[in-house]
């Protein structure tokens, strides 16, 4: 773990931190220590990266800062709050208001329009009505080059546009923290650079803090921060060289 | 509209041929089993009305013997020993006949209340003798009590209430004898003597035991031909509500101390082969509904293992699990909507399409036309049979879908 990328940050402004993290997979014989005691501090306005070889526990990691896998030890904080304890629904609901996820596949539903699936996480927040949902997506979409294409079969879309939609999904509720795991990894490499510059872009914009996991040297590289992982462990964190 | 329900409106295009042949079935189901009740609830209730329109909802017949209950009442819970108990005696026939009716008319359920004296006759023609069971009427009275008017099939009934000897006859028996109305019939009473009646009317109840059997005829002239003056052999009774007549049957024979028996134990035996078809039908009927649901339970069985990335999906994006359990039980709900919808209108177009058959049945019960009965409790029950079926086929593709661990499908994803 580095305290070099958390510097300055007070606790309560940290969007999402965890600390001396454990996690088991597997059973009896078969069990594997993933995650060693991790902890780490994720800034507003920066761009995380974890790189590290394959196994090592990134994608670990992700899920259960994402409070999408409980930890077997540690301490997970959102926003300041302890979200030990919390009951599974209550978990959802955090991670509904509080993260979006981009993963390496879009994971785009077919039976929706571009739009529409863009206003699911809106539809479980349910703070807006139906008519603010539809502009709110709107909006994203054409935040993400795709206002033209709002009414479009998310099918009927090509492998980076469908990876933009998943970006504006990931964005529907506003949240603090984007986690993004491998967001790049199914792309071409002019579809990888529009992609993280998009999601560059809003985390400066709008203050957000992104964790992002990934292989590519030169994503991580133009990231603000590097987090190298082994064997379950936060082994180095440097500054990147973001444009 | 609910975020689950909005989902599963989407998805449940998915596998549109297969959603689609169990919704057939649903619809079918629902459709044949209201069809079925209708039917068979149609021959019942024929049944049940000519039962009720010729002999009552309640006979109050034979006086019997006091039991000792009121002495032994008074013991209070204590235990006695009763030794040597003999069978209750009976009397034939009502004693003080006047006294009961008007007692029997000051109860609010009685609608009507008639004196009848029965017997057996001979019934004698040109053609051929025969055995039949006479009915001695109070006209005025019987009309009140019965269904006399509406069954009459041929001649007129106030030629019979002008005539003392006149007759009717039921119009089996009339066929049997090949006597038509206007005709000269004699009848043969217990004395033997021959007494010349005119037939005035022929009745058809539409069940063959009575129309083949029974014939009609003045009280007075009934209570001279079987050699009973003032004989009364029973009351009949006519209720508001024939579905009270036991209660009301057990309270009138504690009360006069006179046999009293309501229509449901008369007919017993015939009430009880009409249940057991109506629920033979549904049972056989219903299995259409449970084949359906068993479609509905492979469909979503199979879209659950196909949309696992979505449900982890849907859990990323903050869905708890009983959202992603609503998801497909909503998909349930809707084929059991519609499915229960278009069976009811598809069951009520069947129905009155099998109410127009001409047929013509002669046996237990005959009827020109198939008997239907439309009850709104068919449909409801068809409904809740759909529902039930439906409901449990989605519950445990929906009970797997919301356990599914969103991660461990995110790391085995990929395309």
């Amino acid at each position: 773990m580095s305290m070099d990328a958390t510097a300055g940050v007070s606790a309560a402004n940290v969007p999402l931190q965890c600390s001396d993290i454990h996690r088991y997979l597997g059973e009896a014989e078969s069990r594997v220590h993933v995650l060693r005691g991790v902890s780490l501090q994720l800034q507003p306005g920066c761009v995380h990266a974890i790189v590290g070889p394959s196994g090592c526990g990134k994608s670990s990691l992700l899920y259960v800062m994402g409070l999408l896998d409980r930890p077997d030890g540690g301490r997970i904080a959102l926003s300041g709050e302890a979200v030990e304890g919390l009951t599974d629904d209550q978990v959802s609901c955090r991670r509904n208001e509080h993260i979006g996820f981009v993963f390496q596949f879009h994971f785009l539903m077919h039976e929706f329009t571009a739009q529409e699936n863009v206003m699911i996480p809106m539809r479980r927040l349910g703070r807006l009505g139906v008519r603010e949902m539809q502009e709110r997506a709107a909006m994203l979409l054409e935040m993400v080059g795709l206002g033209d294409k709002t009414r479009r079969n998310s099918q009927h879309l090509s492998g980076g546009e469908q990876q933009r939609v998943a970006i504006a999904r990931s964005l529907a509720n506003d949240p603090q923290v984007l986690l993004a795991d491998e967001p790049t990894g199914n792309l071409d490499t002019a579809n990888s650079e529009r992609v993280f510059q998009l999601l560059t872009n809003l985390v400066r914009q709008q203050r957000k803090a992104l964790l992002l996991v990934t292989h590519n040297l030169l994503v991580a590289e133009a990231s603000d921060w590097i987090h190298e992982m082994r064997d379950g462990l936060l082994t180095g964190c440097r500054a990147g060289r973001p444009h | 509209m609910p975020p689950p329900l909005f989902i599963a409106i989407r998805f449940i295009g998915y596998r549109k041929k297969a959603i689609l042949l169990s919704l057939t079935g649903v619809i079918l189901g629902v459709a044949f089993y209201i069809c079925a009740q209708a039917q068979t609830q149609g021959f019942e209730q024929f049944f049940i009305k000519g039962t009720l329109g010729s002999s009552g909802a309640i006979i109050i017949g034979n006086r019997f013997q006091s039991l000792h209950t009121a002495i032994l009442d008074r013991q209070g819970g204590t235990m006695v020993n009763v030794s040597h108990a003999k069978p209750r005696k009976f009397y034939e026939g009502i004693t003080d006949p006047e006294r009961i009716m008007r007692a029997v008319n000051e109860f609010s359920s009685v609608t009507a209340c008639a004196p009848v004296l029965e017997g057996s006759a001979a019934l004698a023609t040109d053609f051929r003798q025969e055995v039949f069971r006479v009915q001695g009427i109070d006209l005025g009275l019987h009309l009140k009590a019965s269904a006399l008017r509406e069954h009459i099939v041929a001649g007129r009934i106030e030629d019979f209430q002008e005539k003392p000897s006149g007759l009717i006859l039921g119009y089996g028996l009339a066929d049997k004898m090949r006597a038509q109305v206007g005709q000269d019939v004699g009848l043969i009473g217990p004395d033997g003597e021959y007494r010349t009646f005119r037939i005035c009317a022929l009745f058809q109840t539409g069940n063959l035991t009575i129309d083949e059997k029974f014939g009609y005829i003045h009280l007075k002239a009934a209570q001279s031909l079987l050699q009973r003056p003032y004989g009364i052999s029973h009351l009949m009774v006519k209720l508001r509500d024939p579905a009270r007549a036991p209660a009301v049957a057990a309270h009138f024979e504690r009360l006069f101390q006179h046999r009293a028996r309501c229509w449901q134990d008369r007919e017993r035996g015939s009430l009880e082969i009409f249940s057991l078809i109506r629920i033979s039908a549904a049972i056989t009927v219903s299995t259409v509904i449970l084949l359906a649901g068993f479609g509905i339970f492979n469909i979503l069985t199979l879209m659950v293992m196909d949309k696992v990335r979505e449900i982890a999906v849907l859990r990323s994006m903050g869905y708890r699990r009983s959202d992603i359990s609503a998801i497909f039980l909503w998909q349930g709900v809707l084929v059991a909507l519609i499915g229960s919808a278009l069976g009811c209108v598809l069951g009520a177009a069947l129905t009155y399409g099998i109410s127009q058959i001409p047929v013509d049945i002669k046996g237990f019960l005959s009827a020109k036309r198939f008997l239907v009965h439309w009850s709104v409790m068919d449909y409801c029950a068809a409904t809740v049979i759909a529902f039930v079926a439906i409901f449990l086929a989605s519950y445990f593709p929906s009970r797997r879908a919301a356990r599914l661990a969103p991660v461990d499908i995110l790391r085995g994803s990929g395309q």
